[in-house]
């Protein structure tokens, strides 16, 4: 069962597919995605608003039904071994799911006590995973008089108490100042060096090249490119005989067929 | 069981932090059961009315005022917090049982409910009436109460996991009045119209009230007991299973 050694790769899927409702009126929010991640990449998976990027991450991390295709995570059926899946991975959604009312270490505490840890272990976890993301002085506060960034990071804490194989990160600097931003980006460069799969969705496309090895776009609930950052500019550039490298928002705005238009001073951004 | 437990504390943490959520528990059934009395308690005077069995007609209310405090599904709006603030997905997305999630609500609602349960019934004694089965039948009349807050939170949960909102959630709550006045909530049962009578009979709440007034009025009539004890475990039942069900197909 747990095949996570050698080749494996980290997330598999294969011709994945997602309605919401039925007949009709049915909403395809994934249509037939193949995708693979290795182990040990930062993998960025981008895309428009409302392109598939949360669903995806939502089947892989068993909080969502597949309509049809496979997919395997950590070298577990996400479909039929959704427990041993929820062993190997983290997840950090777009919402940080915290618990307003309790602290940050009880949090964390409970946290590793559903993952089986004992009370003992618990707590030293607890106390390793707050020096991590630097919150060992509102440890002790409750969760709700911390800020945007703070929460953050311990939804990205409490993400790491059982050492996951995979973390998948959805949208993780959404809403932060910069400065916070740049904290997330240390604390995920430092999880992947300790050899933590990162697959992470953003519209930030400067976070994505900062951080990703191979970066997917995704449009309308398929893939458009895939490839590492210098891949895709390097095609691009190609493509249109640019005589130096498109940053990745012109990678973007050319996979998803959006142009962006110079109207009365202001940049919009329209569909090609 | 250990996750249950682990989950449980963390409800009873998030109850005993937010007080005010408590308080309306307590003081709109007490508000009820002196109303209904001021307005009722000279139609039933003790010394005349063979169903109250020598007590004043408070005794014959209290238990209407239990059931009221058992049955307002705080637990339930905590749940809608969790759904729409994400915590509910960061369990779900852990190797915690199913089960577990929803024991865990369930054990804190069984807690909070001794607790409101024991609170409405020593203000009552404080104000006269006594319990005419003892200690025993006061442990009884709490446990009671209790097993019944957990089965009125386990179908407001279901609401909640359905909608996902707490304004729904809140508006199915009020299903419950209905309920609790299709009873014997004034007079006993055959003291009803007819259509009320079969009404009150086809109730499940009936056989708990009537089982909680028992143990107000009389000694322990276990053929008034049980039934009531027979519904909370038919429906407690009843409801986990629903709740383990609907997060197992929550997508």
């Amino acid at each position: 069962m747990d095949d996570t050694s050698g080749a494996t790769p980290a997330v598999r899927a294969e011709a994945l597919v997602k309605h919401y409702g039925s007949g009709t009126g049915a909403i395809e929010a994934v249509r037939g995605v193949d995708l693979t991640v290795e182990a040990g990449e930062v993998f960025g998976f981008l895309g428009p608003n409302g392109a598939g990027k949360s669903t995806m991450v939502r089947m892989l991390t068993t909080l969502l039904s597949i309509t049809s295709g496979t997919a395997t995570v950590a070298g577990a059926d996400v479909a039929h071994e959704p427990d041993a899946v929820r062993h190997r991975i983290g997840v950090a959604l777009q919402e940080a799911g915290l618990d307003p009312r309790q602290t940050g270490r009880e949090l964390l505490v409970l946290q590793s006590r559903l993952f089986g840890l004992s009370a003992h272990e618990a707590s030293a976890r607890t106390e390793d995973l707050l020096a991590l993301v630097e919150l060992e002085d509102a440890a002790d506060r409750r969760i709700k008089s911390y800020s945007g960034g703070m929460k953050r990071r311990l939804d990205l804490a409490s993400a790491l108490v059982h050492e996951p194989q995979v973390l998948f990160l959805d949208e993780p600097t959404t809403g932060l100042d910069p400065a916070s931003r740049l904290t997330v980006w240390d604390e995920v460069r430092r999880i992947n060096e300790r050899g933590t799969t990162v697959f992470l969705t953003t519209q930030y496309l400067e976070e994505a090249d900062q951080l990703c090895d191979r970066l997917a776009i995704i449009d309308d609930g398929v893939i458009v490119r895939e490839g590492t950052p210098a891949q895709l500019k390097a095609e691009l550039r190609e493509r249109q005989g640019l005589a130096s490298d498109p940053t990745l928002d012109e990678v973007f705005l050319d996979a998803t067929g959006r142009t962006r238009e110079r109207v009365a001073g202001d940049v919009r951004e329209v569909v090609a | 069981m250990t996750q249950a437990w682990l989950l449980g504390q963390r409800a009873l943490r998030e109850g005993w932090r937010t007080p005010e959520a408590l308080l309306p528990t307590l003081f709109i059934p007490l508000f009820f059961l002196v109303v209904n009395v001021g307005q009722a308690g000279k139609i039933f005077p003790a010394a005349s009315t063979s169903f109250l069995h020598g007590q004043g007609y408070g005794a014959f209310q209290l238990p209407v005022s239990l059931l009221l405090a058992a049955s307002f599904g705080t637990a339930a709006l905590f749940l809608v917090e969790d759904i729409e603030g994400g915590y509910f997905d960061k369990l779900r997305a852990a190797p915690i049982s199913r089960t577990a999630i929803v024991m865990g609500r369930l054990i804190a609602e069984l807690a909070r409910g001794l607790l409101i349960a024991a609170a409405v019934a020593v203000l009552g004694m404080a104000f006269g009436i006594s319990i005419a089965s003892g200690p025993l039948g006061f442990l009884l009349l709490v446990g009671l109460t209790a097993l019944w807050s957990v089965v009125f939170v386990g179908f407001m949960q279901l609401i909640a996991l359905k909608t996902r909102s707490a304004a729904a959630t809140n508006s199915g709550g009020l299903v419950f009045f209905p309920l609790l006045f299709l009873t014997p909530n004034f007079v006993p049962r055959d003291l009803l119209t007819r259509p009320m009578e079969i009404a009150a009979t086809l109730n499940p709440v009936t056989y708990v009230m009537e089982a909680l007034r028992s143990v107000i009025l009389r000694d322990l009539v276990w053929s008034e007991i049980l039934p009531g004890f027979a519904v909370v475990a038919v429906l407690g039942a009843l409801m986990l299973a629903l709740n383990v069900r609907m997060i197992r197909h929550y997508d």
